[in-house]
């Protein structure tokens, strides 16, 4: 328990969710549909929260800058409309035209951060926020066109919000999807994230991976032992930015529209309360601590939202949520201070 | 000296003639339109341009500053500098903002003959009918009485109302819930209020939008699909309108009634830049597409945006009381009017009964 980090705000929260599936259960609200939910919101947040790791690792702090891989993903999904690519295949070469656009962004982004060590977090803020305003314009002029993705009255530039349903909306939900007693479980879905999650696990056994926790664990020594910090790091930015980018691919299919302009502002921030309640600590950071957060960060959240409208007393349960959820992340920044202090 | 004079006065004689024979029936006077910028309001602005084509040279638009609230002061210059162009006899100000009044009454006290239509602008109503010759604005309370008896028309047994405590905490709104649910148990329909996260706190409107899309299926499975869903808030409504397509439940009209909410994400709209603005085609358009998915006669909204119809109406307005065809606005000399622009019936109702120049608007109904 104690090698993955379980602390008391986790168990914490267990009990908070233990309590609120008692009270559930109680009020008659339908289980399989709320595991079939939790589920799908595992997988939909669980990979923008894995686009965390890489630079958690390398010792670059939280990616609060998460909108750079977030547009990454949003521009190779509307190539992918633009182009009429429907099913699987519309997804994957989705995820394919925005591999590309996020090893751009992310080596510029890298550069930014490079720049300005000890203050990465605070910077990465701001550049999603000043990077959200620049490509508002450009969605606003953007050459696409297909009709089903320009502004209704106007007939020029992006919509605010693109149906993705007679393209590839739940392509990868659908994908094998088996019902046991009630509960749809999406197989090629989990399937996707684990294999993601795996091939994350392997990349941090190579010598680069080690090589890049070298850096997170201690520069000095890393630069000593001949590894180049900065390159590594630029790597380690590249790599966030590209599993952002496929992070956006799969939650837009799951949700079934593609939001541009102000949409991904705000998205950083669940993402980081999910690995942080999941019991990451800084360079700290298992793959488990992903897939436990963001699981009890976006259960807390599905059940929450029905017992409260059952018991007809909306603000109480939200109120407890929050100070739950955002007790535990401060929590974890103070104890990831203390420690390194 | 003689010669030049005489000359002179010929040539101004000759091109005033021409003038006159020439312009024919366009008309001596020009009409200021005030609306938001475009990134701010889509379709005030959009509906200005249209009226701008339609009377070419007579249209003077002007966009208030982007960021309304901290540039007041340059919003009052740009609209006292309509005043001081002589042959602009009116000035319409659809805007939604508060804090123009001040501008108006600067304007009336320069030019007193001048025509003020407001739609809207939301300053004190009793301060504003003592300056603007027409207020005009949306019936939102209204829409608590027609909404449910529009579901009940069209076969719902449920009425879900969704929403959130920042809305609810604004008197407009959580009026109109009360009248929703008065008028819901009048009619026999069962009303229930669902509670969203809330998008105003925390991280925006993505956790409100991911409940939604799982709490609509559970309460369709609950309520069956005589059910109609309402939504406060307006990124609810592609959601709200994409699931309907599927679970065949009714929408009966979004927050703000118009085709271009909700519609042209929910159900992929394929508008080319030939047909975007025209109402008509995307209307048929909609009914082709509600149809495709088996949920003929689920869903209504209204035919024309309200921003993009105001404009325009306003602007016939005032140029009959420029003209001096309407003497007095009241709902009999203004309904036939707005029917002729709307396409559709408009309702109008005074906001207070005192009040003689300040009407709401409720419009008919398009069904898909």
């Amino acid at each position: 328990m104690k090698r993955f980090g379980v602390q008391i705000p986790q168990v914490f929260i267990i009990v908070f969710l233990a309590l609120m599936v008692v009270l559930a259960l109680g009020l008659d609200i339908p289980m399989n549909w709320i595991i079939s939910d939790a589920l799908v919101r595992l997988v939909m947040n669980g990979v923008l929260v894995l686009s965390l790791v890489p630079m958690l690792k390398a010792g670059i702090g939280i990616n609060f800058g998460l909108p750079v891989g977030i547009i990454a993903g949003l521009l190779g999904l509307c190539i992918s409309v633009n182009f009429r690519m429907k099913g699987l295949w519309g997804l994957s070469a989705g995820m394919l035209f925005s591999v590309p656009v996020a090893i751009v962004l992310g080596y510029g982004y890298g550069a930014i951060l490079n720049r300005v060590k000890g203050k990465e977090e605070i910077t990465a803020t701001f550049v999603g926020f000043s990077f959200i305003p620049l490509m508002n314009f450009f969605w606003a002029i953007a050459p696409f066109s297909n009709p089903s993705m320009l502004w209704p009255i106007g007939g020029k530039g992006m919509r605010p919000v693109i149906g993705l349903k007679s393209y590839f909306a739940k392509a990868l939900n659908h994908l094998w999807m088996v019902e046991v007693m009630g509960v749809k479980i999406p197989v090629g879905l989990l399937l996707f994230f684990a294999v993601l999650c795996l091939l994350l696990v392997v990349f941090f056994r190579t010598n680069f991976g080690r090589a890049m926790t070298a850096v997170g664990e201690n520069e000095q020594f890393a630069r000593l032992s001949g590894i180049n910090v900065t390159r590594v790091r630029t790597w380690a930015i590249i790599l966030s930015t590209l599993i952002a980018a496929l992070g956006i691919c799969v939650y837009a299919q799951s949700y079934g529209f593609i939001e541009l302009y102000d949409a991904p502002l705000m998205m950083a921030f669940p993402a980081a309360s999910a690995i942080l309640v999941g019991g990451s600590m800084g360079r700290h950071t298992h793959i488990v601590h992903v897939v436990i957060g963001t699981f009890l960060f976006q259960t807390t959240y599905l059940i929450s939202g029905p017992i409260a409208n059952e018991m007809m007393l909306p603000e109480v349960a939200e109120i407890f949520r929050l100070m739950i959820t955002n007790g535990i992340i401060l929590y974890a920044l103070l104890y990831e201070g203390g420690k390194t202090s | 000296m003689k010669k030049p004079f005489l000359l002179s006065a010929i040539v101004m004689l000759v091109s005033l003639m021409a003038g006159i024979c020439f312009a024919g029936p366009a008309k001596d006077y020009r009409i200021g339109i005030v609306t938001p910028t475009l990134s701010a309001s889509e379709d005030e602005f959009r509906g200005a341009i249209r009226v701008a084509k339609k009377y070419p040279g007579m249209i003077k638009h002007i966009s208030l500053p982007e960021n309304y609230q901290e540039e007041q002061e340059t919003a009052i210059t740009q609209i006292l500098s309509l005043a001081d162009q002589a042959d602009i006899k009116a000035i319409i100000i659809a805007a939604g903002y508060s804090g123009i009044l001040p501008a108006i009454q600067k304007v009336k006290a320069r030019r007193p003959e001048m025509v003020v239509i407001t739609a809207p602008i939301w300053d004190d109503p009793d301060m504003m009918v003592k300056y603007i010759d027409l207020c005009l604005d949306t019936d939102w309370v209204r829409r608590g009485i027609t909404i449910p008896e529009k579901a009940k028309k069209m076969g719902a047994k449920t009425f879900i109302h969704y929403s959130f405590p920042t809305h609810m905490a604004k008197e407009v709104l959580a009026k109109r819930r009360d009248t929703m649910k008065a008028t819901c148990e009048r009619l026999g329909v069962k009303f229930v209020a669902l509670n969203t996260p809330d998008p105003k706190t925390g991280a925006g409107s993505t956790p409100m939008l991911q409940f939604l899309s799982e709490d609509i299926p559970r309460q369709i499975a609950k309520y069956g699909k005589d059910t109609c869903i309402f939504g406060t808030n307006c990124p609810m409504q592609d959601v709200i309108i994409a699931q309907a397509l599927e679970l065949k439940f009714i929408m009966a009209e979004q927050c703000c009634p118009t085709p271009t909410q909700g519609f042209p994400a929910a159900m992929e709209l394929e508008i080319t830049e030939k047909d975007a603005g025209d109402f008509d085609k995307i209307n048929a358009m909609i009914a082709q597409k509600a149809a495709a998915a088996g949920c003929t006669g689920r869903l209504s909204t209204w035919p024309v945006p309200v921003g993009y119809f105001f404009p325009e109406f306003a602007t016939e307005v005032a140029m009959k009381m420029i003209e001096g065809t309407l003497k007095e606005v009241s709902v009999a000399t203004l309904s036939p009017l707005a029917k002729d622009v709307a396409g559709v019936d408009v309702y109008f109702e005074k906001m207070k009964p005192e009040l003689n120049n300040y009407y709401l608007i409720v419009m008919d109904s398009v069904f898909y």
